[in-house]
């Protein structure tokens, strides 16, 4: 590209360089995406900050009220609010171990060649693309106490003994049901990362260690493991981050488990206290920033 | 879907019992191919019952010990769930069309200039930009949803569909110029480069050669931001009000609490809602495995 070329045709009229004609067109093509995410995103977010100092009006003609520290001290002394984070890092924790295990094991066997491969990968993906509402009814439907297929096979075939129980209705079980369910969900995702890398793996370092007389187990622990120790890390922190603010799949599931985003949702639009829903979903954020930080530095190392 | 698992089964054990590896033993390829089986059971086990239920007559849904394959088949179920009198399934799904329609044709455009802008034009603060974009994707919906309700009401926007179109295609815009972004650099700078000096404008370049080579990855953002809307349950559940600006999620939520032991219409509700997006996804497999692997707006 020649610099300092003037040309007099174009896009814009008077005398601008190349470069110049290009930074112009630059910004005029970023700008609606720029504009969009600064008012529906950056700004309601400082918003937020703003709303949880406040107490907000039912009525949308009056202003909140400043209220300073106090959403966050009724916050910190309510048992509901602890119970909640409880179930948040049970359930983020449970889940995400989970999908990550499941993932890495479906990775592993997919590693190989086999007839029908591609449309059996294509099939196991289902559970993570199917719409949220159809798959949280499909497993309503089996879950149902008096004509679910899991409490019938668990209970009359190998007679657990757990007979007539409402799982998704009974605050000790669903909490489990839920964890199950987003495993199931999203253990293709994990999948997908871990085999990507799985794949990339040179195929010399396998054999290498075939003719060190390396076992099958061995191979795995010394090779595939540490190839993997990276997008093991940044899979479990992804589905961490998700997890951990998740809210339509356990509602949608069951109303019987509290969680931080439902315990906020709820709050906001159940008992209609906006600015104490705000401070909640702050310290979700902040809770949630925290543990990021902290895995970044000590697990991932980076 | 029980074909499938069959084949799979039947190629599975050609491909182990037949010619070939050398190394595994019997006994080894047999737990490897049940290995196979389970995680496809697992996977796909719910959906098969999804569709069995939503054909199966009353008397086998609500019936001891569940029928798992069905002698009978009706479609009394699909019936009612077309009938706008039992409940407005149809209404919902032309709420949730529209809405996902308009959030994946304004997110390809939107992500197609900012994207080009991204990858291949130079300007002061594009860094910034286009971290700051991708750093966004950290604040969850959970975060917004005050804030958000709160401007709705003050502009005047509940209840209309415009508010949810909005909020979906600016949750949605940090993945698809990313993955826009990554498309538009892996075609040659060359041949624009060749363009511009045949005398072609920078617009004329996009229009010309960008767009109709980058077809797969425009397709893949549009199906991408469709699904994400199509799926959306927390925003559409604040922002909307009357029920016939539903979109599915919600109304059949409002629809499963209103009755009880309405199995059959739910799940042939719920495998009606399933094809648009299994659909898509047969299409999409081949980008899939780079669009939504960096996962979703609440992945």
């Amino acid at each position: 590209m020649a610099t300092q070329t003037r040309t007099k045709t174009g896009l814009l009229s008077g005398d601008y360089t190349i470069e110049q004609k290009e930074a112009i067109l630059g910004y005029l093509l970023v700008a609606p995406a720029v504009l969009l995410v600064g008012a529906v995103i950056l700004y309601p977010v400082a918003y937020n900050v703003y709303l949880s100092f406040t107490q907000v009006p039912i009525s949308p003609e009056q202003s909140p009220t400043w209220v300073g520290l106090r959403h966050y001290r009724t916050l910190l002394s309510s048992g509901a609010f602890w119970d909640a984070l409880t179930n948040t890092i049970v359930f983020t924790f449970f889940s995400d171990t989970l999908a990550t295990a499941g993932g890495l094991g479906a990775a592993l066997l997919f590693n190989r060649r086999f007839r029908g491969r591609r449309i059996a990968r294509g099939l196991m993906l289902l559970p993570y693309v199917a719409p949220l509402i159809a798959v949280a009814y499909i497993w309503q439907w089996l879950l149902d106490p008096l004509y679910g297929l899991v409490p019938y096979v668990l209970g009359d075939l190998l007679g657990l003994g757990i007979g007539q129980l409402d799982v998704l209705n009974n605050a000790g079980t669903a909490l489990w049901a839920v964890v199950a369910f987003d495993a199931w969900r999203y253990f293709p995702f994990a999948f997908l990362m871990i085999i990507a890398r799985l794949q990339a793996i040179p195929a010399d370092m396998y054999e290498a260690a075939k003719i060190d007389g390396a076992s099958r187990f061995a191979q795995f622990k010394d090779i595939t493991l540490p190839e993997l120790k990276y997008v093991l890390g940044t899979v479990f922190l992804l589905r961490w981050i998700w997890n951990f603010n998740k809210f339509a799949d356990i509602w949608l599931l069951t109303r019987q488990v509290q969680t931080l985003p439902i315990y906020a949702y709820q709050t906001a639009f159940a008992n209609y206290n906006q600015g104490q829903a705000a401070a909640i979903a702050m310290v979700l954020f902040l809770a949630l920033m925290g543990f990021v930080l902290l895995y970044v530095t000590w697990i991932l190392e980076w | 879907m029980l074909k499938t698992i069959l084949t799979t089964t039947v190629d599975g054990f050609r491909a182990a019992f037949g010619r070939g590896r050398i190394e595994t033993s019997p006994l080894e390829r047999a737990v490897f191919l049940l290995a196979v089986g389970t995680v496809l059971l697992v996977s796909l086990f719910p959906f098969y019952w999804m569709v069995v239920t939503s054909f199966m007559p009353e008397s086998a849904i609500y019936s001891l010990p569940p029928t798992l394959v069905p002698t009978e088949f009706t479609l009394d179920h699909y019936e009612s769930v077309f009938s706008p009198e039992t409940f407005p399934f149809v209404t919902y799904f032309k709420n949730s069309l529209i809405i996902s329609l308009l959030t994946g044709g304004l997110s390809v455009l939107v992500a197609t200039f900012g994207a080009y802008s991204f990858a291949r034009l130079e300007y002061r603060g594009r860094g910034l930009f286009s971290r700051g974009v991708l750093l966004v994707y950290m604040f969850s919906g959970i975060l917004l949803v005050v804030p958000l309700f709160q401007i709705v009401v003050w502009l005047g926007l509940v209840d209309k569909p415009s508010s949810l179109v909005i909020t979906y295609l600016v949750q949605t815009l940090p993945v698809s110029l990313y993955m826009l972004g990554n498309y538009f650099r892996s075609v040659p700078p060359e041949i624009e480069e060749a363009a511009i000096m045949d005398g072609y404008s920078r617009i004329e370049v996009v229009f010309r050669i960008t767009l109709p080579l980058s077809a797969p990855a425009i397709v893949a953002v549009f199906i991408y931001t469709f699904m994400i809307a199509w799926n959306e349950y927390l925003f559409a559940s604040i922002f909307l009000r009357t029920q016939s600006n539903f979109t599915l999620p919600i109304g059949l939520d409002a629809l499963s609490s209103g009755f009880h032991q309405v199995w059959g219409q739910i799940m042939a509700a719920s495998l009606m809602t399933s094809i648009p997006i299994v659909v898509m996804f047969v299409y999409l497999e081949k980008y899939m495995v780079e669009g939504l692997t960096f996962g979703s707006v609440e992945g």
